[in-house]
């Protein structure tokens, strides 16, 4: 099994190397984004955006001012692999957040932390103060000339803040509703200057492709998905938890089976959420497949955030879809009509479908057409993937649904 | 806008106050010279930002799939009967304030509750109640 994020908790600094970072300080910045281009680097935060184009993008604007955010809003249901790195490779992310900003030529930045993680919160509020007294933020970092400031901000609870130009906005104080994209957060982001927003694990992830090399990365993994990948094992599974993953190492059964151990109570498994509350499900009947990019895409779904929900034979259907489109009915932003009032809708009918103990043709036609209005119309991904689940339940389970929903 | 960060102003009246009067957002405007409209419209956006008092302890009960998998329905429902209250009110003693809230990010833990900063795993009807009992 590979360790490169799930490592040793280390949280006194001078129990950590700056490898990657002194490496990078003494190197040109134009090899380092090759060689995160070339180890095929996919934003892990859930939309897996190439994150050495975004790099190299963000270096070649001009600009006398840019900023890096390390969005660490993690906030989509079953996810909880960034809270992880930030409990216990704190150093590795300000070391990933480092990089990035040298890289790009930024002097400020920030990290933004979802309110709800204190105990986070409290462990980086720490690492800056260390950081700043030992040369590692401030004037002339560790003797080179790069110079950078790092502010740590709360979020106040707010899924949509993990959706860069919410979280953007959220930064400035503002309302955080989505932007209209363009302007990508690249050329006008925060205080519209070029910014460079990355996911707290695709930062750890740049730090270890430089310490231990491309090659040695890109042994690792599959055509599409190199090296490895946190997974957050949740549900009703008997050993939940964080998992480094190769990709392409084992199948999505194995992963259930073999890493969490199985199902609870000896329950049958029904289906299970790949990627996060956002992506589709993968009945039981689909999960001899390769853990990768590209697998997992063509069973129709996604790798998502990584955040893994195994889901058992015996619960009402009607009811998982309902607490999922409740997450996203108070979670959206608002600004777009179909997903405000879409999701509405579709809360609404699945609260009548759950009393009535079944759903009717007519729900699941009006289901599907606001589904797909939502998707086509809202304009951030957030908004877009919000009916996923519902509608996945509803392809793979139609006639039970239509008899009763799973009970 | 400068810099100066509305976000972060907001937090410190909500920790320290418990929650952000009408007369700290009359303030906020002035300082930032925004509309009142457009500091409550922040304000409200965020689940953690109150303009009303809340209770001493702010009970988070996550509902949110992985824990709902592991009857986090039944820890809420026990919640309410031992407070009394129902999803966002507050007990008349302002002890006590409850939320269902959506995930709070352990759930590999799950079913799981909040009080004020504290996490609390693997819960259970006993435990949440007696959880609350230790509030006192």
């Amino acid at each position: 099994m590979a360790n490169f994020l799930k490592d040793e908790k280390i949280i006194d600094l001078e129990n950590y190397e700056f490898q990657a970072l002194n490496k990078v300080l003494n190197s040109s910045a134009l090899d380092l984004i090759n060689d995160i281009k070339k180890a095929d680097l996919k934003g892990r935060g859930g939309a897996g955006f190439p994150a050495g184009v975004k790099w190299e993008l963000a270096r070649n604007e001009n600009a006398d001012k840019k900023y890096v955010v390390c969005n660490a809003d993690e906030g989509e249901p079953g996810t909880f692999k960034d809270r992880y790195l930030l409990e216990n490779s704190p150093w590795k992310v300000l070391e990933g957040i480092l990089i990035s900003a040298y890289v790009i030529g930024a002097q400020k930045g920030y990290i933004y932390i979802r309110g709800e993680y204190s105990k986070p919160i409290k462990i980086f509020k720490k690492i800056i103060k260390a950081a700043e007294n030992n040369n590692l933020l401030g004037e002339n970092i560790l003797g080179s000339n790069f110079d950078f400031e790092l502010t740590l901000i709360k979020g106040a609870g707010a899924y949509i803040c993990g959706d860069e130009t919410s979280l953007l906005n959220s930064i400035e104080g503002r309302r955080p509703r989505s932007r209209i994209k363009p302007p990508y957060p690249i050329q006008s982001g925060l205080y519209r200057k070029p910014t460079l927003v990355n996911n707290v694990e695709t930062l750890a992830t740049a730090v270890e492709v430089i310490n231990n090399g491309v090659e040695k990365y890109n042994a690792l993994g599959t055509k599409e998905s190199n090296g490895t990948k946190l997974i957050s094992l949740s549900g009703q599974i008997n050993e939940p938890g964080v998992y480094e993953i190769e990709f392409g190492s084992v199948t999505i059964k194995e992963i259930i089976e073999k890493l969490g151990k199985g199902v609870i109570n000896n329950r049958e498994l029904k289906f299970v959420v790949p990627g996060g509350v956002s992506t589709s499900i993968l009945p039981r009947e689909k999960l001899d497949i390769l853990y990768s990019y590209e697998d997992v895409s063509d069973a129709g779904s996604s790798t998502g955030s990584g955040a893994m929900i195994a889901i058992a034979e015996g619960n009402n259907l009607i009811d998982l879809m309902l607490n999922v489109a409740e997450f996203f009915m108070s979670e959206t932003c608002g600004t777009c009509f179909p997903c405000r009032e879409g999701i509405r809708q579709v809360c609404y009918l699945l609260e009548n479908a759950k009393q009535r103990g079944h759903l009717t043709n007519r729900d699941i036609e009006l289901i599907t057409d606001l589904s797909q209005t939502t998707y086509l119309a809202a304009r951030c991904g957030l908004g877009q993937t919000s009916l996923n689940f519902v509608t996945s339940i509803l392809d793979n389970y139609q006639e039970e649904l239509l008899q009763g929903g799973g009970r | 806008m400068g810099e100066t960060n509305l976000l972060e102003r907001l937090h410190t009246i909500q920790d320290t106050y418990g929650y952000i009067s009408e007369n700290e957002i009359n303030k906020l405007a002035e300082q930032f010279d925004l509309p009142r409209s457009k500091i409550y419209g922040t304000i409200r956006f965020y689940s953690m930002f109150y303009t009303e008092p809340t209770g001493k302890y702010m009970v988070r009960v996550c509902d949110s799939l992985s824990c709902h998998l592991n009857d986090s329905a039944d820890i809420v429902e026990a919640v309410k009967n031992y407070l009394g209250i129902e999803d966002g009110e507050t007990t008349e003693d302002k002890k006590f304030t409850l939320e269902v809230v959506e995930c709070l990010g352990h759930c590999g833990e799950g079913p799981v509750m909040m009080v004020n900063d504290k996490i609390y795993n693997y819960i259970n009807k006993n435990r949440a109640i007696q959880i609350l009992k230790d509030c006192l």
